[in-house]
């Protein structure tokens, strides 16, 4: 069973403001227990696998300067710097 | 004007000078504007659209250097980026994003002189199944206005479906390309992972997401194939197709080959009887064509739904952190607010389904539940992945009903998450393990359409687009009642 008071506890950490949102949580919490199937497969024998790719074969590391366009379409800035909200 | 034609039929007209670009350019146009009213599809047009068709016209009359596209009408889903145009994602919280660059497909069919007539509308961020999430209105089935056109990509299919583009580009992440081509009776194909370049295309989850197009025919899909595949330097998960031409010897049919038919597919719970009917007749037809059928099972599908969704919001959760309104998004002042508070204040723009996905991402990876959902999700996508492959040493395809149910009213399912998440059944499996799966137009049963999917191994496009032209070759379609 999916605690309700730890779906609101990761939406704050995903800052997501749960004001007035009571229909969200139980949604996502029916949305998990489905999720409970997950529970009746066997994965012992399995590994998690993944695509890789080596070193070489990824794009080359070049420093490309931002065009000035990109600076003029930020909403708050200062020369190169973004202005954002003052952290307590 | 006949819009309802293919694009190589389209290419054909052009060149004998049946018709001129701008004259179907602004036939489309006004197509759109006569019927875009109830269909809503677009969520902004390409004000330069005429002007586009008329530069590519003074190429062809003076006998400059045309691109293989000839001036074609094509749609971009919302989620795409255009240089200097609007990519909303349908969110209200990207309302007034303007993108500072261009996706490579746009590039690809640019240089290649196809018109891009607008771009069209999605669930929010890609989330969804019927466009009812999109923060901006629903778009509507062309062939019955009172029932949802699919979705993720319904914008984009409905825009074809409705003869208001020749063809789309969407995105398939669980099956948002496929599942709206079945619902509007149009071709969708998601490609194998890594075929065509993301680059420009907006987050949602990286690892099993890709662009694909959306067609009138099989053939229309081999042609903008040949166009937008292959590798891209920037995004270095794109692979070699070495340069395959997929509309040659596409109607080599499928004498011989070997199809699985997925049992757990075919025999769900969830399958309407007149797709189940529908999905016997295609088997029917495929035997007909000369290929061999047999039932095959893959018993790590029945968990693909709840991985597919762990999957998908633990990436969606990461990608959709980038939104916190301070680089660029909607006007909200910050004076007052203390930082964190600011950005949550501001991510309040998200819609419902997004926000629910946000709050799920951030969840299933989390330290205490990872163990029971998103590692155990990457698992049965190693176990699904090497059951799939096992399969393909026996099948050349394997096929179900893309969707299990016909296009269904607005406000049927959305109330119920769960209903909602099986509708992907038959399609996050492609997405899973990277495989290319098309879904073609096989029915219309009571006014409504039940497309068939095929999948095939990666990298197998070619012969995948050789199967689907040859049930095509026998299916006979009504026209859509718009």
């Amino acid at each position: 069973m999916v605690d309700e008071e730890e779906i609101i506890r990761v939406a704050k950490l995903m800052k997501i403001d749960l004001e007035d949102h009571t229909e969200h949580v139980s949604r996502v919490k029916k949305m998990l227990e489905y999720f409970d199937i997950l529970d009746q497969i066997d994965l012992s024998s399995e590994e998690i696998t993944s695509q890789e790719k080596s070193l070489t074969e990824l794009r080359k590391d070049e420093f490309i300067p931002n065009d000035k366009k990109l600076i003029e379409s930020l909403k708050n800035f200062r020369e190169h710097y973004v202005r954002a909200p003052k952290m307590n | 004007m006949n819009l309802n034609t293919s694009i190589l039929k389209y290419i054909e007209d052009v060149k004998s000078g049946l018709f001129t670009v701008e004259e179907f350019t602004a036939a489309t146009l006004q197509r759109i504007k006569d019927v875009d009213v109830d269909v809503h599809a677009y969520l902004s047009l390409n004000d330069s659209a005429i002007n586009d068709a008329k530069l590519i016209d003074q190429k062809i009359s003076s006998g400059g250097k045309i691109g293989r596209c000839y001036g074609f009408p094509i749609s971009i889903k919302d989620n795409i980026c255009i240089t200097g145009t609007k990519t909303t994602c349908a969110s209200k919280i990207l309302e007034n994003f303007v993108a500072p660059y261009t996706a490579t497909v746009v590039n690809r069919l640019h240089a290649e002189d196809a018109v891009i007539t607008g771009k069209t509308n999605l669930d929010e961020f890609a989330m969804g199944l019927t466009t009812e999430f999109s923060a901006f209105g629903p778009t509507k089935n062309p062939w019955n206005l009172d029932y949802v056109p699919g979705g993720s990509s319904g914008g984009s299919a409905a825009s074809v479906a409705a003869n208001e583009c020749l063809a789309s580009l969407g995105s398939d992440t669980g099956g948002s390309v496929r599942n709206p081509a079945s619902f509007c009776s149009i071709v969708g194909l998601k490609p194998t992972y890594g075929l065509i370049s993301r680059y420009g295309l907006i987050s949602y989850a990286n690892s099993i997401e890709q662009i694909g197009p959306m067609t009138k025919t099989v053939k229309d899909s081999a042609f903008l194939l040949n166009i937008i595949a292959g590798q891209d330097v920037n995004d270095d998960t794109t692979i070699d197709n070495n340069n395959v031409n997929y509309l040659e010897n596409i109607e080599d049919g499928i004498e011989g080959k070997k199809i699985g038919i997925i049992k757990e597919m075919t025999s769900s719970d969830g399958l309407s009887s007149e797709v189940s009917t529908a999905t016997k007749d295609a088997i029917n037809d495929f035997e007909s064509l000369g290929a061999s059928c047999e039932e095959v099972t893959l018993p790590t599908i029945h968990y693909t739904v709840a991985a597919y969704y762990t999957i998908a919001s633990t990436e969606a959760g990461s990608n959709l952190a980038r939104y916190d309104n301070i680089r660029y998004g909607y006007e909200l002042e910050s004076e007052g607010y203390e930082y964190n508070s600011y950005i949550s204040k501001s991510r309040t723009k998200f819609g419902p389904e997004v926000t629910r996905r946000i709050i799920l991402g951030g969840f299933v990876p989390s330290a205490g539940h990872a163990g029971k959902y998103f590692l155990k999700a990457l698992k049965v996508k190693s176990k699904l992945i090497s059951e799939v492959n096992t399969a393909f040493k026996k099948f050349d395809y394997m096929i179900s009903p893309t969707a299990p149910v016909q296009p269904f009213k607005f406000g049927e399912k959305i109330d119920d998450p769960v209903t909602l998440m099986l509708l992907d059944y038959n399609t996050v499996t492609a997405n899973l393990t990277g495989k290319p799966a098309i879904s073609i137009p096989y029915r219309v049963v009571n006014g409504l359409p039940i497309g068939m999917q095929i999948m095939a191994n990666s990298l197998e496009e070619k012969s995948l687009l050789q199967a689907a032209y040859a049930l095509e070759s026998k299916t006979i379609l009504p026209e859509v009642p718009l």
